[in-house]
């Protein structure tokens, strides 16, 4: 079948159709360098800077982060250097094999393994993971002279945070990590992506990361399709600039001797916080919680079972009590009282009250902690003895509006910003703060309470030591202080009756001095010529049924720890010059006179003795120096 | 050019005689594109040798001896020989699909032991030897006739069917316009290229629908609208455009390509390399590869005409359409202007089976017009 009439097919046809495709040829040639000339001609430009993005990326310098130093310059948080492995899996050709001959000479846990081949899958294969870092020197030496059988396995040293002095300091410092989802919404700056890099997430690290900090340098770098740097470039080149040190008010020392005060023979060392504080200046000279935990864990990774310890221990490491311990003041409150009552003017002091052992309001007995009772005292015998009756008493005169307006403007119910954050304000009562916090009405029992420090009132170790440094001060509201620098604004008056105030200092005196004080003999502190005053607390943590009352209140020592009172002292000395003072709560440490007074006399000598007082080689320590 | 006759009156020996007779000028620029190949893959591969280089040296070089020995042999053995290579090349093609190695997704080689063959490549010079022959032998009153026309379409669409399924749309591709051109050249009359190609207008997107796989597919609809998948399959062609593009008119200098140097391109050893040209050499060098391969189409073209056997004629202009077809596929696809199918740039990419099948072809290029006189009766009725 033909399917068109046969047509003679003469020898020009195959030149015809020849020169027909050569034409066709030619002028598809005539497209493809038009196509050359409108690339590289007309949008040579635009492709060339397309080469240029590309081709170029700009790698980020890591600033040397600031160290933390005590008042002295002992440095508390440095940088130190870290020894770590890390792998480049494309140079890895046995990777399960090498991690074996990894963990020969150092081991490696299946959670590192599952990590480290999670991180392998995640990254691109030129993208060195951590195999394992903080490594000590000798294991670090030890895999350096294996590295010729571990293909892709390349030693480093880097950065690492460290905390030399950490546990008494852990609390303050807070710790390094990095930066989470949260903290890059929140910051901007293009340094927390890095994987390598790491911000304060608590305490002091926390609070002053802008002085830490320092800021990154740029490098421009050439890289390749896979993201790979190819080389560097010389030039534009921004150095990273360090961050800088911060100085704190804290003496390492003294923190370290307060720290041995908590120990104890038999049950570790004891729970609570100690707050040292200047009288004048407010600097804080320790701020410690107890027990203390090793900051460095969490730099380097904290395992389960650590985690586990920390946060099982019925003393909870990890809170810092000093500042967020709210504890029942108890009898430390009574100079509140007392002051309230003095410039109210409703009182006098001189005048006597007789003391039973008991008050009975309504259907119900307020004891006093003296079951026979002190008999006729004043308000001076009163603060001496302890006695709680006589609070009672002037308590319902005064009212807790003043009370808690006095509690006030000696610092109670406030949190301060010191730079460690999570501080509580405590509480001071009043009938307002009832109604709106539980909803029902101030009872006068509510102020009987309140006028022995127990019931509502809530206050920290820090509170406490700003209560007795105004209580000493005199005229300044003194207000604590922990980073030296920054600005300082003058602490306000308290606008208290001097003659009130020298009334109060001198009753505390008598706490510590005279005979029938509660911490009688406890004034002297082993330095000539300077005295302490101060008072005891001993805060109630359960009430006490009146069955238990009939049949003899049991002993603290014979109570579960859980249930013993919290030992309270605070103090100032010397008593004459008032240069330091002191709050003290020793978690479930029985009677105020005895655990926290004992710890309170102990470290205002030494901080007096480190100061320059007495016979002390001096205020700064050798080891300071160094 | 003047060629020497045939019947020079003094013969030292046949042998260098014949080579004396060659039409050097071919062979003379197929070198001079080969080296142009030499120095792109030396820079492709960073200036390491032994990457590939060195190989297209050797290969070039093996590869022109054998253009010399395929021209010397007489055009009456090519004749003899186009359908038994023909046969060889389609039992290649069937033995890939049953001991093939799998390269890249694609059963495209055979291994040989000491080089892995292409049977694609080789069927490229083998369909135009069997289609010259077929015309050659085929009555002129048969080529518009149906069962002209189906012979032709047989021979041509076995090989297709069994390169598509490799599968390798590219070489498909190449195939089936080599073998189409060739019917034109052999005289179809218009009337059946105008049926054919409403036929086409029809079969075509048939065929884009079940004759051809996902990605396949997606390549070529990329290829039509470059947004619909910017970082995926036209990756290739915008990091294509971006080194060629920032060559400008003078190109980076040798070696210095920066796109090349950064791997943005894939395969620029290979199929894209006339990337590494454009950057490095910008339009100059762009175009003086052009006008290269134009001085070689162009001489083949010359040679096509001084033939008188329909055989010779068909067998050149065959190959030389083969040839250029690589270029445009190869140029269009680097440039933009055609989907991205897996076609190298004759003589220049990297890779031992085209070198040697475009070699081999321009051999029965040379042996045709050394025997341009030679009588090769055909049947007349």
């Amino acid at each position: 079948m033909a399917l068109a009439p046969t047509q003679k097919t003469d020898k020009n046809t195959i030149t015809r159709r020849t020169a027909m495709l050569g034409a066709g040829g030619l002028s598809v040639f005539g497209v493809l360098g038009a196509r050359l000339y409108q690339l590289q001609v007309l949008q040579a430009e635009n492709y060339q800077a397309l080469s240029e993005d590309n081709r170029f990326n700009f790698s980020m310098l890591l600033p040397e982060r600031g160290e933390i130093r005590d008042r002295f310059g002992l440095p508390l948080a440095r940088n130190r250097q870290n020894f770590r492995l890390v792998m480049i899996p494309e140079r890895t050709p046995e990777i399960e094999k090498t991690l074996d001959r990894v963990d020969q000479i150092s081991a490696l846990s299946s959670r590192q393994r599952d990590r480290i081949q999670k991180d392998i899958r995640q990254n691109p294969k030129f993208v060195p993971i951590l195999v394992k870092d903080n490594i000590d020197w000798a294991t670090f030496s030890a895999l350096n002279m294996r590295l010729h059988a571990l293909p892709g396995i390349v030693s480093e040293a880097g950065q690492g945070r460290a905390y030399p002095e950490s546990g008494v300091f852990s609390h303050i410092l807070g710790y390094v990590g990095r930066a989470g989802d949260s903290d890059i919404a929140r910051d901007e700056d293009p340094l927390l992506k890095q994987p390598t890099f790491r911000i304060g997430k608590t305490g002091v690290e926390a609070s002053q990361e802008k002085t830490l900090r320092g800021s990154s340098g740029r490098l421009k770098v050439e890289v390749n399709a896979r993201g790979r740097i190819v080389r560097e470039w010389p030039d534009p080149k921004t150095e990273a600039v360090s961050g800088q040190d911060v100085w704190l008010t804290l003496d390492a020392g003294l923190q370290e001797f307060a720290a041995k005060q908590f120990a104890t023979e038999d049950e570790g060392d004891d729970s609570g916080g100690i707050c040292v504080i200047d009288v004048m200046t407010g600097e804080l000279r320790t701020l410690l919680s107890m027990p203390t935990f090793d900051a460095n864990l969490f730099v380097s990774g904290l395992t389960q079972a650590d985690m586990d310890a920390l946060n099982s221990d019925p003393k909870r490491p990890q809170y810092n009590k000093a500042i967020a311990g709210g504890y029942p003041p108890a009898s430390t409150f009574k100079m509140v009282v007392m002051l309230a009552a003095l410039e109210s003017g409703l009182i006098d002091p001189n005048d006597k009250i007789l003391c039973l052992g008991k008050v009975r309001l309504g259907n119900r007995n307020f004891h006093c902690w003296k079951r026979q009772g002190h008999g006729r005292v004043d308000m001076r015998d009163a603060l001496k003895q302890s006695c709680d009756t006589y609070f009672y008493d002037i308590a319902q005169v005064v009212g807790m509006e003043k009370i808690a307006n006095v509690a006030r403007r000696l610092g109670l119910g406030e949190s301060y910003e010191i730079g460690v954050g999570g501080g509580i304000s405590g509480i001071v009562p009043t009938p307002d703060w009832k109604q709106a916090r539980l909803g029902t009405g101030w009872r006068t029992g509510d102020t009987l309470n309140a006028s022995i420090g127990q019931g509502f009132v809530l206050a920290t170790p820090i509170q406490l030591a700003v209560m007795t440094a105004r209580l000493a001060n005199m005229t300044e509201a003194v207000s604590p202080r922990l980073v030296i620098g920054g600005d300082i604004t003058p602490f306000g008056k308290m606008d208290f009756n001097p003659a009130h105030l020298a009334y109060v200092r001198d009753a505390m005196w008598s706490v510590t001095s005279e005979e029938g004080g509660t911490a009688f003999r406890y004034d002297s502190l082993g330095i000539e010529g300077v005295e302490m005053a101060g008072k005891t607390g001993t805060g109630q943590v359960r009430g006490i049924s009146q069955s238990e009352r009939n049949a003899g209140v049991r002993k603290n020592s014979k109570l579960p720890w859980k249930l013993r009172d919290h030992s309270i002292f605070v103090g100032f000395a010397p008593y004459d010059k008032p240069r330091f003072a002191v709050g003290t709560i020793v978690e479930h440490g029985g009677s105020g006179a005895k655990r926290a007074a004992n710890i309170t006399r102990a470290v205002l000598a030494e901080a007096l003795r480190r100061d320059g007082l007495g016979t002390a080689e001096g205020p700064v320590s050798q080891e300071a120096l160094n | 050019m003047v060629t020497r006759q045939m019947n020079s009156p003094r013969m030292k020996g046949a042998l260098t005689n014949k080579l004396y007779e060659i039409n050097w000028l071919l062979p003379t620029l197929v070198g001079l594109v080969g080296l142009v190949g030499v120095a792109m893959i030396y820079a492709a591969t960073e200036g390491v040798w032994r990457y590939g280089a060195f190989q297209h040296i050797v290969r070039i070089g093996v590869g022109g001896i054998a253009m010399l020995a395929i021209a010397m042999i007489d055009i009456r053995f090519w004749y003899r020989l186009a359908y038994p290579i023909y046969a060889a090349a389609l039992v290649l093609l069937i033995g890939v699909e049953f001991f093939g190695v799998i390269v890249n997704g694609s059963q495209r080689w055979l291994d040989l032991g000491f080089m892995r063959l292409q049977p694609s490549e080789v069927m490229k010079p083998a369909i135009v030897l069997a289609m010259a022959r077929y015309y050659h032998d085929l009555p002129d009153w048969r080529v518009s006739h149906i069962s002209g026309l189906a012979g032709a379409l047989i021979l041509l669409t076995l090989p297709m069917a069994l390169i598509l399924k490799q599968p390798d749309l590219g070489t498909t591709l190449l195939l089936g316009a080599t073998g189409v051109t060739m019917i034109f050249l052999a005289g179809i009359s218009w009337r059946v290229i105008g049926l054919a190609s409403v036929f086409a207008a029809v079969a075509i997107p048939v065929f884009f629908k079940f004759g051809l796989k996902p990605y396949q597919q997606e390549r070529i609809l990329t290829f039509l609208d470059p947004s619909r998948d910017p970082a995926g399959a036209s990756y290739h062609i915008t990091q294509s455009k971006i080194a060629l593009g920032s060559g400008g008119v003078n190109g980076k200098g040798f070696m210095q390509g920066t796109q090349r140097q950064g791997e943005y391109v894939p395969e620029n050893r290979t199929d894209f390399i006339f990337t590494v040209i454009g950057e490095e050499f910008g339009l100059v060098g762009g175009l003086f590869t052009m006008g290269l391969y134009m001085a070689v189409i162009a001489v083949c073209i010359w040679l096509s005409l001084q033939c008188k056997a329909l055989f010779s004629k068909l067998l050149v202009l065959g190959l030389t359409t083969t040839f250029t077809l690589y270029i445009f596929i190869n140029l269009g696809m680097v440039m933009g202007l055609a989907p991205v199918v897996g076609v190298p740039l004759p003589l220049i990419s990297y890779g031992g089976t085209v070198i040697l099948a475009v070699m081999g072809g321009f051999g029965l290029v040379l042996s045709a017009h050394l025997h341009r006189n030679v009588e090769l009766p055909r049947s007349e009725s």
